[in-house]
This record gives structure tokens, sequence and C-alpha cells, in this order.
């Protein structure tokens, strides 16, 4: 498919086929593929050293019964889903790595990668927790460094400054049109849905022809639409829902789905394959680029950070430039930090932002669904009813 | 003119008419639920309508709920069961603050805000303990009638601890109580017991007074005495527990008509 020729909702449809062929051909040129599994991997340091960064988080309900042979039922499902692919070698993206650079982002994480480590290259870096510390900022600085390091060495490679300011001149570019997209959503009548929002994104980041559908979608969707040509998905009656925690990776996007087909419409997705990671850009004029790097990841506000009162102070932003009317909250099933935290998102919903609050738990599996819809069912109806008051 | 709500559940179809002027509830049938919903509920409605002296042109709106709210294909619209038992129970006990309402495979928990709006609310999602079905699984083992169990309760003198979370395997549970010795009577002290708990569990810290009580199973004597045991609140049976979703669909069907 060439991009000229088709819509860029088309385009990102096909995101895992075109990604495939990019990585392939990239594959096939000699460049490294490098997995990613978090939002906190420096892709520009990847890119810099002249490798692609691919996102390798598993979003398949398909593979977690094969990773259950050696994880814990009671795992986070994407987790699982991830080291299912592992297992059954059927991500062939995975399969290309020819390193995975993980974190210790979470602690189910950190251990799965130890039995990964067992069949391929896994480089950790570990990630401190305390966003406030300066030590720990100067520890994350250090493990930048470090995996840096890893890259010359393991790619045979001199990572100069101009190079990681070149990835991140194409990364902040990445970004800003992302972040351009999801703003369209500020709209009293979003041209778009939250799911197909969702779709605009892709697991290979600073892809060219990606970068050219992002503006192209903003050229077609930047101008208001007018009431007579309005679908029915862009009706601006339905309550504005805000939904934040776990990352809804592809192929996991049964309760976007079903939020959306239960009447409400999903302005802000505040989550790590949304907002979250694009909201701020990486300091290009640094005089260290590192130090830039360190300083743009250890700020993304994911629950394994304590204290993450960043969280609350984004929520409160968004909640109020998004103009939600309610809060979903999803948490995949065993994932503590977000499980606990939403105690704290809930309380800041509904007694400082006086905004209804719903907290669904969830793993891939469908056997939920009907009665995950009634709940947001009914909390549409709660918001459509405050809204007669 | 009158408002219908039928509140389609797992268990059983509920269907309620409401006058439209005096905003009362004229009548109202039950039937237990089978394969084909919209025929059971057709049934229903005809004998109801028919049995009252009512005909099609007085029925001004039919709101559907319950699990198989979408298969009525007479509804003229949905609502969740949550909105519907909230505005039934508001309309019988004004004021009221906290619903408990355990259906047949549901149990949910409603938080109401001063002017009887629905503040919050959980219910179960992937697990049919602590609900209706649970207790028929026991009547069931035990040899004796859902109406017995208030009863049987009332008699034990230490409830058995019912540990597990999952109906399946409450009822080996079970199983293993009887062979060890355990009274029917403890048995189901027991298990309305470990219901009002799980229950307990989704209100969290507090249950704002005052505290009503509905769906099929509060119509189980002992459930309310459990439940007020563990929450720590005074908890009232709503009047026609079975009721109160139909009620709030055809108060609803009322209200979307414009009256």
């Amino acid at each position: 498919m060439t991009e000229s020729s088709v819509s860029p909702i088309e385009w990102f449809e096909n995101m895992i086929d075109n990604c495939y062929d990019y990585a392939e051909a990239a594959k096939s040129r000699g460049i490294p593929i490098v997995g990613i599994m978090c939002e906190f991997a420096p892709r520009e340091l990847i890119m810099a050293a002249g490798g692609l960064p691919v996102c390798l988080c598993g979003g398949a309900a398909k593979t977690i019964s094969p990773a259950e042979e050696y994880l814990p039922a009671n795992l986070c499902p994407l987790i699982k889903s991830t080291f299912g692919y592992h297992i059954t070698g059927s991500n062939p993206f995975l399969g290309w790595a020819d390193l995975v650079v993980a974190e210790t982002t979470c602690d189910g994480k950190k251990k799965m990668f130890e039995l990964m480590a067992e069949k391929r290259p896994v480089y950790v870096m570990e990630l401190p927790q305390k966003p406030d510390d300066t030590d720990a900022f100067e520890h994350w600085v250090l493990e930048l460094r470090k995996l840096k390091t890893e890259l010359e060495t393991r790619f045979d490679v001199k990572i100069a400054d101009a190079k990681i300011r070149e990835s991140i001149a194409t990364m902040n570019k990445e970004r800003a049109l992302r972040r351009s997209l999801a703003e369209l959503m500020k709209q009293e009548t979003p041209p778009i849905t939250g799911r197909q929002l969702l779709e605009f994104k892709s697991i290979i980041s600073g892809i060219p022809a990606d970068l050219e559908q992002y503006e192209k979608a903003l050229q077609t969707f930047s101008h208001p639409i007018d009431e007579k040509s309005r679908t029915d998905s862009q009706s601006s009656t339905k309550p504005r829902v805000l939904l934040t925690g776990v990352p809804v990776v592809h192929g996991a996007e049964r309760v976007v789905d079903i939020i959306e087909s239960s009447g409400g419409m999903i302005v802000c997705m505040e989550n790590c394959t949304g907002l979250k990671p694009i909201l701020e850009d990486v300091d290009i004029d640094a005089e260290d680029p590192i130090r830039a790097l360190a300083a743009k990841y250890f700020r993304l506000h994911c629950s394994v950070m304590t204290p993450n009162s960043r969280r609350f102070d984004i929520i409160r932003q968004l909640a109020r430039e998004y103009r939600a009317e309610c809060v979903i909250d999803l948490v995949w099933q065993a994932c503590i930090t977000y499980d606990i935290e939403s105690f704290q998102i809930k309380r800041l919903a509904e007694q400082e932002l006086d905004l209804p609050y719903m907290r669904i738990e969830t793993d891939y599996s469908p056997s939920d669904s009907a009665r995950i819809a009634v709940r947001v069912e009914a909390l549409i109806e709660t918001v459509s009813r405050r809204r007669m008051r | 003119m009158i408002g219908v709500g039928i509140d389609a559940g797992s268990r059983a179809i509920k269907i309620a008419l409401v006058d439209a002027d005096t905003e009362k509830m004229i009548a109202s049938g039950i039937v237990k639920q089978g394969i084909n919903s919209e025929e059971l509920a057709l049934g229903l409605f005809d004998e109801l309508l028919a049995g009252n002296g009512f005909t099609c042109d007085d029925v001004k709106r039919i709101v559907a709920t319950g699990y198989a709210r979408s298969r009525i294909g007479i509804a003229d619209t949905t609502i969740t069961e949550i909105t519907c038992h909230a505005h039934g129970v508001r309309h019988l006990v004004p004021g009221v603050r906290t619903i408990i309402e355990i259906g047949g495979q549901d149990s949910k928990f409603l938080r109401l805000d001063p002017g009887g709006s629905v503040h919050d609310f959980a219910m179960n999602d992937r697990c049919a303990a602590g609900t209706g079905r649970f207790l028929e699984v026991v009547a069931d083992r035990l040899g004796v009638g859902l109406e017995d169990l208030g009863q049987l309760s009332s008699m034990s003198t230490r409830p058995a601890m019912i540990s597990s979370m999952c109906i399946v395997f409450a009822e080996t549970e079970i199983i293993g109580l009887l062979s060890s010795g355990a009274s029917p009577e403890d048995i189901v002290a027991g298990v309305q017991n470990s219901i009002a708990t799980r229950v307990s569990t989704m209100i969290g810290r507090s249950a704002t007074p005052p505290v009503v009580f509905t769906g099929g199973v509060a119509m189980i004597p002992g459930m309310a005495h459990a439940l007020e045991s563990v929450i720590g609140e005074s908890v009232s049976i709503s009047p026609s527990p079975q009721m109160t979703g139909a009620l709030g669909a055809a108060m609803l069907a009322l209200e979307q008509a414009g009256f």
C-alpha cells in the first residue's frame, strides 16, 4: 500500500502490516531491530545508535495460555501476552529483535525479563521510582549512559550527540503531531471517536510515512464539522469520558469499544497509549542530550512512581481542558500499582473534580464484556441524568 | 394511560404497570426466565394488560431492563437495571441513600446522593458468588426450599465458615461441611453471612443510612439480618423487592413520555 492513496484512518488500520514491511526492509539492510516494552525506553537513543525501536507489548488473548505454562495465572495480561509471543515465536518483530531493552517498571515485567533473557538478548535498565528525588534522577541519567554504552558496544557504533539530537527532532515532531491529533477531541463535537484516535499510533516510531499520515489526518480533521455531515458517532450529546489507567495496547481495545458502544465518547486518554508519553517533548537545545532525554522520560507519571502526584495534577488539568464528565480507570488484572492508585484517582475524581468515577479491572478475555457494558451504560445514564439537573 | 417496565432478569421476568396520573403501580407479574425471553415477556405482558382491562393503546411507553433487556423487542428503549432499581426504590422509599440489590446472578450496591441520583455503584462482575444463584445451589444441595432458608438459619447456633469465592467450589465446601457433621442450619447461616460479607466488600467502609435491600433475594428471610450484622447499619427490605427494577423502568418510561 502506498501512503499517498489511502486515508489516514485506512493507513493506521494497517499499522501492523506497515510496520512489518518497514521492519523487514530495515532488517534486510542490516539495521538492528530493538524491542521495547515500556514508554520509559528512550527511543531516541536506540534510533541514534542506528537501531529501529519496536514496541512489543502484547495485546492478544491467544498467547496468554502458552505463557501460563511459565508464568502465574494471576499476572497482568499484558506481561503474559508479551511473554506468550516470546514462547510461541508468533511475533515476527520479537523474532527479528537483535536486542530487547527492558526496564524495571514493574515487578511482573522485571521477573518476566529474566525468563526471556534465557533465550534472547535482553538489557535491563533500572528505573528509579522517586520522581522528586535528585539522587534518583542522577541514577536515571547514569542508566541512560549505560544503555548508550551497551548500544555502542553491541552494534559497534559511536553515538554522537548530533545523532541523538537528530532523533530527538524526529520524536519531538511525532509527539507534537500526535498531541495535536489528541487535542482535536477538545472540540464540542470531536471529528473522530476515541477508538479512531487510539488507532493513530505505531509500534515503530519515526516512520516517515506515519508522520506524513499524521499530518494528513490533522489537515483532514481540523475543520470543524458542519451539522449536516455529522454522523451518529460524532454526536456532541454523548457523555465525555476521560480514560485513565493502564495502556490499551494494539489488540486489547475491548474496553474502549465497550465504552464507546455503550454511549460514551472517550475524549481523553491519559495513559501510555494516549497522552502520557506525548505531553512533553525533549529539550533539543540542551547541552547534554542524554540529560535532556533522562529529564523527559523521568517525568512520565507511571503508577510505579512514588508518590505519583504528577498523575493527579495531569488528570486535574486534562479533565478541565477536555471537559470530561466522568472518569473511567482501567486496571489490568494484577497490576498492583495501578490497582492501588485507583483509590486516589477515585477520591480525586469524586471529591475534588465532582466527576463520577468507575474502575474497570479486567484482562484480555471477553468473558466479562457484558457485565462491563452494563456498568458503563449505567455510568453513562448517571452522567446524562446529571446533565438534566 | 400507563407506563410499562419489563425487567428481564437472569432467573425471572418481572413486569410492572404504572398509572401515568397517580404514579401508582396498578399491576405486576412475574414469570420464570427461559430460553425465549421475548416470548415469555410478551405472554406476561398480554396477560397483565387483559387482566387489568387495558389494551395496547393505553400503553404510553415501554422500558426494558435486566440482563436480557436488549432481547425484548416490544420495548421502546432499554435502561440498565442500576438506574431502574435506583428509580424504583427511591419511589417506594423516598430519602433512601444506599440500595443493596441481590438478584439471581447479580449483587449490586448503589449509593444515592441526597437528591436521589445515583452517585456511585458497584456490582459483581466475573463471578456469581454472593447472589441468589448461590442460595439456590445451597437449598438444592440441602434438599430444602428457598423459602425455608430463613427459618433454618434462624436456628443456627454456630454459623459455618464458607470461604470459597466461587459457587462451584463453595458447593464442594458445603459437601465437606456436611460430611464433617455440620448442621444444615449452620451451613445456611454461614452461606448467608458469606453473601453479606461479599456485598459489604463492594460497599467499602461506610453505607450511608437509610439502607434498603431489594431484589429477589431480599424476600429470603434472614438475609437482611445477615447484611445488618456485617455492615453495621439497620437494613430495611424494600416493598415489592422483586419488582423494584420493573417499577423503576415503568416510572422512567413515563418520565421519558413526558409525564
